[in-house]
């Protein structure tokens, strides 16, 4: 009795410390933040901090929208889209004829796009050459310099994912198919695409968060007010802002509300996607 | 599975992509990297001169040196408490255990940016955390312009950030452990203490190594978080290799040292990838 009773204190000890670290490490940084956007300049700094008692009020959020926050909202949402479409349409072309086909290359090529997701996840090595690379080619600051870049970096590890699906679609498919006489590409697009739903929504929340938290190659690649992408958008409030936090925490708290509402509906298939694509069993 | 040509004409788009975008601007830095590139004018062929001064630099060496500090410490408290939480979360059912991993995987899904950000605000000398030192009866820490204290924040952020990445992995690693195996080694009269170090963590060999080899590439190359969190100050007290690659080019201008300097870290980088290939063990 005394070792399980010691055991089950134990526990309750442990449920209690990780719940508690949830809480203040996770979850009260947002909140903190999404308080300060709420708040007066002169509640914002004064001491002792006003845990509860402050009038809320929305001057911050006027603010931001009064310098073009939401212009740069719609940018990161068309960036977004973009990759996704031209990654999903790419990558489901690819993971098939990965999946289906011998073909001469196919190791090297196969071999490129799994070198591709590690290189296109460390990004630092990447920064300046694809800086001088792209003013070189005069493809600095426009409105598909990102999208490129986005679809490029997301891609590896799209078709990864995506292959997953596709090869848990039996081959008598593609035969009864063919007997049909449906042709290849309808095919794919038609049968393919909607047995493959789970796996290219998967790969559809990656290319999402990949493209929507990208600041970097967004901070160097684009000059013009009009096609900054958001987080960019944050980071130059930093400086705009500098020591007024009440629109820099409004910013981003705005920031990532899709993030997180995607995330709490798709959640399961995020976690998914994350082991299909590192444990392969 | 068929010999076919249509199998190359489906995936060359994505190889196109790839390689004009990612893999053709790595080979022009290795040329840039032999030139004098000040302010982005072509100049002078230098051959090694620009990897002599980067191995001259003293900053470069201090840079690096800190980088692999923090990358390895961000990766420790990662995988400990990523691993702490995956434990705890695969003894919790249904929908708890569901809610559980959506809120540790909450710092990796919300963007760099931001979490750095929300951090610089709760680390200001009016801040959170300082209220509580001084309630404690400390004096106030101005935490991201000490010298000491600001890489630790550092590491802390990005450990933060990477937690949750580390617990997924671990918990599908933890799921995958076959359930007789744990109650023979419980018959035999292993204890609990005994089952986890001698039964689940040999099993749990790959899903720890993966996640380290991309945690290992990604604290390595994370320049976000340093950028908005410390701009690499006080002084150097936070200059990765990272923030140096971007003073290089653009503070200094000086792309044909940043080049090289890419150069060099791309080596590291690929060292790490295939470290990644070998682990992941995929195959066509």
């Amino acid at each position: 009795m005394s070792r399980d009773g010691a055991r089950s204190v134990l526990r309750h000890f442990g449920t209690i410390a990780g719940f508690a670290a949830l809480i203040v490490f996770n979850l009260a940084p947002i909140v903190w933040s999404v308080r300060t956007s709420l708040m007066a300049p002169s509640d914002i700094f004064a001491y002792p901090p006003k845990w509860l008692d402050f009038a809320i009020t929305l001057e911050h959020y006027e603010r931001i929208v009064k310098s073009g926050y939401f212009q740069t909202f719609r940018n990161s949402i068309a960036y977004s889209l973009a990759a996704i479409a031209i990654g999903l349409i790419v990558g489901l072309l690819a993971a098939y004829g990965f999946d289906r086909f011998r073909f001469l290359g196919k190791k090297a090529m196969f071999f490129l796009v799994v070198f591709c997701i590690p290189l296109s996840m460390g990004s630092s090595a990447l920064i300046i050459p694809n800086y001088l690379y792209f003013s070189k080619l005069g493809l600095l600051d426009g409105w598909f310099t990102l999208p490129l870049l986005y679809t490029a970096y997301n891609l590896p590890m799209a078709i990864w994912i995506i292959k997953s699906g596709v090869e848990a679609i039996p081959v008598e498919i593609d035969e009864a198919a063919k007997i049909d006489g449906c042709s290849r590409f309808r095919f794919i697009f038609g049968i393919v695409a909607v047995l493959s739903r789970p796996v290219l929504a998967a790969a559809a929340l990656f290319i999402f968060l990949g493209s929507w938290n990208e600041f970097i190659l967004s901070s160097i690649m684009i000059n013009k007010p009009d096609l900054r992408p958001v987080q960019l958008a944050i980071y130059q409030y930093l400086g705009f802002f500098g020591q007024e936090w009440g629109p820099l925490t409004a910013a981003a708290s705005v920031a990532i509300v899709p993030s997180i509402v995607i995330f709490t509906f798709l959640g399961r298939m995020l976690i998914s996607g994350l082991t299909a694509g590192s444990v392969k069993s | 599975m068929k010999e076919s040509r249509l199998g190359a004409v489906l995936v060359a788009p994505s190889i196109l992509f790839l390689i004009v975008i990612l893999i053709v601007p790595l080979i022009y830095t290795v040329y840039n990297s032999f030139f004098d590139l000040r302010f982005l004018q072509m100049g002078d062929f230098l051959g090694f001169k620009n990897y002599a001064a980067v191995f001259r630099n003293r900053e470069i060496w201090h840079s690096l040196g800190l980088t692999i500090i923090v990358t390895f410490a961000g990766l420790a408290i990662s995988i400990v408490v990523g691993m702490l939480m995956a434990v705890w979360i695969h003894s919790c059912q249904g929908l708890t255990a569901y809610f559980l991993q959506i809120i540790v995987l909450i710092p990796w899904v919300i963007s760099m940016v931001v979490g750095a950000l929300l951090w610089k605000w709760l680390f200001n000398t009016m801040g959170p955390i300082n209220y509580l030192l001084n309630a404690w009866g400390y004096g106030n820490v101005d935490i991201l312009a000490n010298p000491r204290l600001a890489p630790c924040a550092l590491i802390f952020v990005m450990a933060w950030r990477t937690v949750g990445f580390a617990m997924v992995l671990i918990l599908a690693g933890l799921k995958s452990v076959p359930k007789d195996l744990e109650e023979a080694a419980e018959v035999d009269g292993a204890n609990r203490w005994n089952v986890f170090w001698r039964v689940r963590l040999p099993l749990l060999k790959t899903p720890v190594m993966i996640a380290s080899v991309i945690l290992l590439l990604s604290n390595f190359n994370n320049v976000d978080v340093p950028m908005v969190l410390t701009g690499g100050g006080p002084g150097n007290a936070t200059n990765v290799i990272t923030m140096e690659l971007y003073r290089q080019g653009f503070v200094y201008y000086d792309f044909g040292i940043a080049s090289a300097l890419s150069f060099i870290t791309l080596l590291i980088n690929v060292v790490l990838i295939v470290l990644y290939m070998k682990v992941v063990k995929y195959d066509v």
